[in-house]
């Protein structure tokens, strides 16, 4: 378990060769209307190496969009017309021409899944996608808009996908559209909302590209991301701050611990796998990533399985920024080999889909060999940790749930969940 | 002679228990009073058995070693999203060649109206009987009188069978027995709202920690009992979320600072979280608070004004709209809930008599369930046997106890 990423602080220079990530392939991928217009609306600099494929039953939604490749499928039935939303269509068709779809998945490690999930494409052919991608060997990251929760029977559907998502990939990384409203400045416009939507995909790609395939102040390996990625996704968390000035990085901290996308019903609130990206100017300095890439873990209860990246980037001055995502093992003894047979990973999929919602808490992982690993770690541990690190006393683990997440059902009247708050439904915007 | 009773109620935020001494059949005078923290519920449903079982049997516990004394049986509040009502009718003729009502007539009455049994896996919690009408006319009490046809009607309140047992259980863990299983809003409103109030047409909204428990009366009678699954608690959870802090801290601030409606004065104020200023500790605007809590409290009363849909008829509530129940302590709240029901609405006042400590807006359900429990509440000429296992004989081998 203690690879490199154990000794990073102590090894690292400046700069680490990637020797490892040299030939691998990423390919984004934008399924149905939602991801079409994701994967237009990326903006990545020097990403050559990431290539973009959109896949619709739509002829005249792909024709216009500007990806570099381009994939249709399901003419014999909707004649390049859409699904009208028929998640069941959606995928009967993407199983029907699944050779087609696998084509494109070859040769490809990792893949960036795009699809709004109250689609009929996006949630029927989505997971369908995820699968044959996971059959290849291929790591998945999914991003999924959903509906808002007055759309409530297009919110209900979208909330099957989801787990039914949740099942392939590797972490599905759910964007409510309720917390379009919470996001952007006071008076943001619509547009201006669905463009920083559109910006959180980017932020998350952006932060695993980057440290897989750029060379950096610290990388790690495509290999060891695999590894740590390797298990079914559970419940995710995606967040991001900033800051600037000489408190930069302390800054972006704050910043990121109240980021709306991880104050939302059902983001998980502890990780059990946390990838943290800090891009900083040349002043990032290494007992600052140090502290603050501590409390980070220390916040989300992070166990073994970080992977850390910092890149200085010059042009961004005084600017730091940070991007984590993390996911909640659904399996609690993570396989040991580096990526686990694909099929053995098929046929676990079968055995208990109800636990796509289980928490990191109800399986706590105190078998003997990680309680030692972690005692090891403790007693290796560099200055920081015996620092005191009470600023974030208060956030104890049994206050880290959402205050209903442990009822078993939902709250729902006349289509919406009343446990989930009214701000959030009713787009009333939060400003803090 | 005094007679001892009890009673009980297991609320989302506290267990309470209450022990009373009844003496010369009508006086009531309360002689023990608990409240334990209840971490067991959510939304008025119990999550942990164990955690309620302790609370509860810690609020009894105390409360007897207050009075001194030891409580047989107790009356048990029953709420929960579970909970329905509906009215029940059953009729008779008169069967005496006199024409003259007896008792056995009610009787007959009473057991067609009750006939018609619950779903499986539900069971009835509490029959609220109406005047009984003899001849289509209201009577207090017809037997002896002249007539045709008797007719009972009933306001049945059913839930979920496990549900009830469980609440049934705690109380029989400790050794005693239920006498009687009341509904929550029942209970509160017979606290708040007194015969007058009833007559002249009450809505009571006690607005719980899990739950708010709605009774609505018209000329003396229930006319429609509800729960909505919404009560403090999720004020709490949305401040959390919205203001991105741990539960307790934002519990503390809604007590502290909560309101319903914002003014001009909350703009540019800011709040400390922790309030000790210690590291970690950062300000949220009062005026965002504010808001969080205002749409989820509109949202509350809407769904009441559609839940009760024309019963909500201002000719018919001549007295109002009565506020009870710990969250109902809210600043504001009765103005915003009178603008969205449209129906004036003020905060319940509890008759007078009671001490300070009692007289509080989260303890009428527990307080009325005793007075509840000591009005006579059977059919005339049936004895009224407030001690006696009356929940048990009422649904029979139903739940097989």
């Amino acid at each position: 378990m203690n690879t490199n990423q154990e000794t990073f602080f102590e090894t690292n220079d400046d700069s680490s060769l990637n020797n490892n990530s040299f030939g691998i392939r990423a390919k984004v991928i934008g399924v149905g209307g939602a991801g079409i217009s994701l994967v237009d609306g990326l903006r990545f600099d020097n990403f050559d190496f990431v290539d973009n494929l959109i896949i619709d039953v739509d002829i005249k939604a792909v024709a216009d969009s500007l990806a570099s490749q381009k994939l249709t499928f399901g003419r014999r039935h909707t004649r390049g017309m859409g699904t009208g939303g028929d998640v069941n269509l959606g995928k009967r068709l993407a199983e029907e021409e699944k050779d087609k779809i696998r084509k494109e998945l070859e040769g490809v490690d990792l893949i960036f899944l795009l699809a709004g999930l109250g689609g009929g494409v996006g949630g029927g052919a989505a997971p369908v996608v995820a699968r044959l991608a996971r059959e290849h060997g291929a790591l998945v990251f999914a991003f999924t808009p959903l509906p808002f929760s007055w759309e409530k029977t297009r919110h209900a559907q979208a909330e099957e996908c989801l787990s039914e998502l949740r099942k392939h990939a590797n972490a599905v990384i759910p964007l409510p559209n309720d917390s379009l409203l919470q996001m952007g400045g006071e008076d943001s416009t619509a547009l201006e909302c669905f463009a920083e939507a559109g910006r959180n995909v980017s932020r998350g790609i952006a932060a695993i590209c980057n440290i897989v395939f750029k060379k950096g102040m610290i990388d790690v390996d495509f290999s060891y991301l695999r590894k740590v990625f390797s298990g079914r996704g559970g419940r995710t968390l995606f967040g991001y701050g900033k800051g600037s000035g000489t408190e930069g990085l302390r800054e972006a901290l704050r910043d990121l611990l109240v980021c709306p996308m991880l104050h939302m019903p059902d983001v998980s609130k502890a990780a059990d796998i946390l990838l943290i990206f800090i891009q900083g100017g040349t002043s990032l300095s290494m007992s600052g990533l140090q502290s603050v890439s501590k409390e980070i873990r220390d916040s989300f209860k992070a166990g073994e399985d970080v992977v850390f990246g910092a890149h200085v980037d010059e042009n961004l001055g005084e600017e730091v920024k940070i991007t984590i995502l993390g996911v909640t093992s659904l399996d609690p003894l993570v396989p040991t080999a580096d990526v686990a047979p694909v099929a053995q990973q098929v046929l676990e999929l079968g055995k208990n889909p109800k636990q796509s919602h289980r928490s990191k808490l109800e399986i706590t992982n105190t078998s003997p060999e990680k309680t030692s690993s972690m005692a090891t770690r403790k007693k290796r541990g560099r200055k920081s940790d015996n620092k005191e690190q009470n600023t974030f006393f208060f956030m104890e683990a049994e206050n880290q749930r959402g205050i209903f997440d442990d009822l078993p059902s939902r709250n729902m009247y006349e289509g919406e969940d009343l446990d989930v708050p009214s701000y959030l439904r009713r787009g009333v915007k939060i400003v803090i | 002679m005094s007679k001892i009773i009890g009673a009980v109620e297991i609320g989302t935020s506290c267990a309470k228990a209450l022990v009373g001494e009844v003496t010369e059949g009508k006086s009531l005078n309360i002689v023990g009073k608990s409240v334990r923290k209840n971490e067991g519920m959510r939304k008025g449903e119990i999550v942990d058995f164990r955690k309620v079982a302790s609370s509860v049997h810690a609020a009894l516990e105390e409360a007897e070693k207050m009075s001194g004394t030891t409580v047989d049986s107790v009356y048990l509040a029953q709420t929960g999203a579970h909970i329905k009502g509906s009215f029940l009718r059953g009729s008779a003729n008169v069967a005496s060649p006199d024409g003259r009502v007896s008792v056995d007539d009610l009787q007959t009455a009473a057991n067609e109206a009750k006939r018609k049994q619950p779903a499986s896996g539900r069971s009835y919690v509490h029959h609220v009987r109406m005047p009984i009408q003899l001849d289509g006319r209201s009577v207090e009490d017809p037997v002896g009188m002249i007539g045709k046809k008797v007719e009972l009607i009933y306001w049945s309140i059913e839930g979920d069978e496990s549900a009830i047992r469980m609440n049934l259980d705690l109380a029989h863990n400790y050794g005693l027995e239920v006498a009687d299983l009341i509904l929550s809003s029942i209970a509160s409103s017979t606290m708040v709202a007194g015969p007058d109030l009833r007559r002249a047409g009450v809505l009571v909204i006690d607005l719980g920690a899990g739950v708010t428990d709605l009774a609505l009366y018209r000329n003396g009678n229930v006319a429609y009992t509800g729960v909505i699954p919404v009560g403090g608690d999720h004020l709490t959870g949305d401040l959390s979320m919205g203001l991105r802090v741990l539960e307790p801290y934002a519990e503390e601030l809604k007590l502290e600072y909560g309101k319903a409606q914002s003014d001009p004065s909350d703009v540019d104020q800011q709040l400390w979280i922790i309030g000790n200023k210690t590291i970690g500790d950062r300000k949220v605007p009062r005026k965002t608070m504010t808001d969080i809590i205002h749409v989820r409290v509109v949202e509350l009363f809407e769904i009441i004004s559609k839940e009760l849909g024309d019963l909500l008829d201002t000719s018919e509530l001549g007295a109002g709209v009565l506020l009870t129940g710990g969250a109902s302590r809210l600043p504001g709240i009765e103005q915003l809930a009178s603008k969205v029901l449209g129906v004036p609405v003020t905060k319940a006042n509890f008759p007078s008599g009671l001490g300070n400590e009692l007289a509080q807006p989260e303890n009428s359900t527990v307080l009325g369930l005793l007075h509840y429990g000591l009005e006579d509440h059977g059919l005339p000429g049936e004895q009224h046997k407030p001690t006696n296992s009356g929940f048990i004989k009422k649904l029979g081998g139903l739940i097989g106890i």
